[in-house]
């Protein structure tokens, strides 16, 4: 039994140790964002994770990485059947097919992103119940493993674009302010849909539903010029939209970005984001017994 | 240097009661949701202390509070009232394997139950090679877990949290599952841990580990601290908590025979719920009989805590079973030398008609407590002697003739 007693250090020295002091929860949104903090301690939690649930996902599928691809190319051929042959829908000059799947690009990693972090504490209730981490973990790395399937469905993209020959110009670097608005919003639904649908489970399965509702909301099959003026103002509140339509201009048309828009989808993400951030801390100090 | 402290604190949980809603709207099942339930408190008002280095026992019934407790120190939720204070890096073994992703390779599971205390990939590494080669899963370290056995998930449940040397080590049970050899490397592994100054909480329902290797322990009771000190102080009083019951199932006809109590006496005569391997035991069972039954035999089961039967006494082994008359009787069971290793053993006391048929039975009716008596090594002590032998090869030479004379 050599393995057992190689030379075991001490513990480190007391002194050096960092106290913890665990108290009631009290909704106090200073010391909420004071345990921003605490993240940091586990950043290679948060990777090792990430990383982890890229390969599960991939592990025990034939297709394997295929998959990041399929599911936006096959809903784009689904609207080029719909949208382009049975009825003619106007795409700003540009071929259906690049003119929806630049759209369905940001839109998937915002659909898929979001329903798997939705129920991304209930499905690891092993996890949460028996050991501790900042929960919310836990739907971040959902939105990881969302940014990695964007990289790789954005190769069609590539692919599509140099088919139909579309230039692209220097503009196109406004796609990483446009991707990080959405990814804050990603975030900020993650944290607040994962909380809730601890408690209440409806959440989930009404996730299919609000998806597909959400999309039609959002410019994806058709062009925000073709949202009737007298709507446009509440329109914008979608923050999906602001993101959609300029990611498809900045891509495809090399149209400068249209700050108005994307600037209400930031501040709205902003917004959600700290008060989903507060509303899941709060809410994380009991989901254990919850859940 | 306190590294653990309780001050006054208290665990509510509500309990809502769901059935109770379940034909109703949904407006009622919000409300039943939102809205107060039932009050439990698994924990009132516990005070504790951890010193720096030492290694506390957790003991309690089901139910005393103590999962709650470790939950707490954990993190893994937050007091309802009071407060926690902890100084260090904490890791907790609440079950064995349960943060272990099924999909994932051992190897990947080490590294992500590392991450989850709260460790950099690189000190992992460095402890990698310990981790598996305590678990004796070295060929299988890159398989899925969900293919290892449930003996494999086991070690290295235990091998990670034992190795990833976190300043505080909280244990929940995690001796109750494994085999024999390795929940003895497991409480090597404890005890070295303990030695080189690491502050360990431990818990468990066997009092014999707690003893061995806790300097002090607390009893809880129903969320609340019942009492604190050596574990030996603390046994009996464990002990004596556990209430008889009688046999729940409906009664199949009127019970002629009646169990009333089953007593249990030390090697001095004195009534006592302690012993010691390789020392005697008596156990008196005083029965109740409403009519002339006949020839009966009485059985005394002992279960350890794994619900498994390790002995029994039985009437009618070396004699003719013993006829059973109207009216109160007893009967006494005598070994000189229990072969039981240390543990805790419950007992049932049974009668049955010679042919097998149930006359009456009580189901734990007594928890034994066996310390350590006369240590081996093995499952059970068997009574034996020993003497020197001093002939030589002349003697031996005369004991095969002699044993080829029989043949």
């Amino acid at each position: 039994m050599q393995n057992v007693s190689p030379t075991l250090a001490p513990t480190s020295v007391p002194d050096a140790r960092s106290t913890k002091v665990i108290r009631p929860p009290v909704f106090n949104p200073v010391s909420i964002l004071r345990r921003l903090g605490e993240f940091k301690a586990y950043t290679d939690l948060f990777l090792t994770l990430s990383l982890h649930r890229i390969k599960v996902r991939y592990k025990q599928s034939v297709l394997g990485i295929a998959w990041a691809v399929l599911q936006p190319v096959s809903l784009m051929l689904i609207y080029i059947a719909i949208f382009s042959i049975v009825t003619q829908m106007p795409s700003e000059g540009m071929p259906y097919a690049v003119f929806v799947y630049a759209a369905l690009l940001p839109w998937t990693y915002f659909s898929t992103a979001v329903s798997a972090a939705t129920s991304s504490l209930v499905s690891h209730q092993q996890m949460v119940t028996k050991v501790y981490f900042p929960r919310e973990i836990l739907p971040l790395s959902y939105v990881v493993v969302g940014i990695f399937d964007f990289i790789i469905a954005t190769s069609v993209l590539a692919c599509l674009m140099i088919y139909y020959k579309v230039a692209i110009s220097f503009i196109i670097l406004w796609v990483l302010p446009i991707l990080l608005v959405e990814t804050m919003f990603i975030v900020a639904l993650s944290l607040l849909f994962s909380a809730i649908q601890v408690q209440f489970r409806d959440l989930g399965f009404a996730m299919p539903l609000i998806m597909q509702l959400w999309m039609f909301a959002t410019p994806v099959v058709y062009p925000l010029s073709k949202v009737p003026a007298r709507f446009r103002s509440l329109y914008l509140l979608n923050p999906m939209v602001g993101v959609v339509e300029n990611f498809r201009h900045v891509v495809l048309q090399r149209m400068s970005v249209d700050v108005p828009s994307l600037r209400i989808s930031f501040v709205i993400s902003a917004v959600l984001l700290l008060l989903s951030y507060a509303y899941f801390k709060h809410k994380e100090a009991t989901m254990a017994d919850v859940i | 240097m306190i590294d653990l402290r309780f001050d006054n604190v208290s665990k509510r949980y509500r309990i809502r009661q769901e059935d109770a809603t379940h034909h109703a709207g949904w407006l009622n099942k919000m409300r039943s949701r939102l809205g107060p339930g039932k009050d439990f408190w698994a924990l009132r008002d516990v005070n504790f202390e951890v010193r720096h280095g030492e290694t506390l026992g957790i003991i309690g019934h089901n139910g005393s509070g103590k999962s709650t407790a470790l939950k707490l120190m954990a993190s893994i939720t937050t007091p309802t009232r009071g407060e926690i204070t902890i100084r260090g890096r904490i890791a907790a073994l609440l079950e064995v394997a349960s943060g272990f992703h099924p999909e994932l390779t051992g190897r990947e599971n080490i590294f992500l139950q590392g991450s989850i205390i709260g460790m950099r990939r690189r000190e992992i590494h460095a402890k990698l090679d310990r981790i598996i080669d305590f678990a004796e899963i070295r060929p299988f370290i890159d398989l899925p877990v969900k293919r290892y056995s449930s003996g494999m998930f086991v070690r290295l449940g235990f091998s990670i949290a034992a190795h990833l040397e976190p300043e505080i080590l909280l244990l929940d049970e995690v001796l109750a599952v494994g085999d024999m050899t390795f929940q003895k490397k497991c409480v090597e592994r404890i005890l070295e841990l303990s030695r080189s100054g690491m502050t360990i909480v431990f818990i468990s329902h066997d009092l014999a580990a707690v003893e061995r290797l806790c300097q002090r322990a607390i009893l809880l009771e129903r969320g609340r601290v019942a009492g604190e000190g050596p574990v030996s102080a603390l046994t009996a009083q464990y002990l004596t908590r556990m209430e008889p019951t009688a046999d729940d199932r409906p009664a199949v006809s009127e019970r002629i025979v009646k169990i009333k109590s089953v007593q249990f006496f030390d090697e001095s005569g004195q009534a006592s719920l302690q012993f010691r391997t390789g020392y005697p035991l008596r156990a008196r069972i005083d029965y109740e009989a409403s009519t002339e039954v006949g020839p009966a035999v009485f059985r005394l089961h002992f279960f350890g805590l794994d619900e498994r039967l390790h002995c029994e006494f039985v009437s009618g082994v070396n004699a003719a079973p013993l006829a059973v008359t109207a009216g109160p009787g007893a009967i006494e069971f005598r070994c000189d030398e229990i072969g039981l290793q240390p543990g805790i053993y419950h007992m049932d006391a049974k009668a049955e008609r010679p042919d097998g048929s149930e006359l009456t039975v009580l189901r734990r009716c007594a928890l034994i407590h066996v310390g350590e008596g006369k240590q081996v090594h093995g499952t059970f002590y068997a009574p034996h002697t020993w003497h020197p032998v001093s002939d030589t090869g002349a003697s031996s030479r005369e004991t095969s003739e002699h044993l080829s004379g029989i043949i």
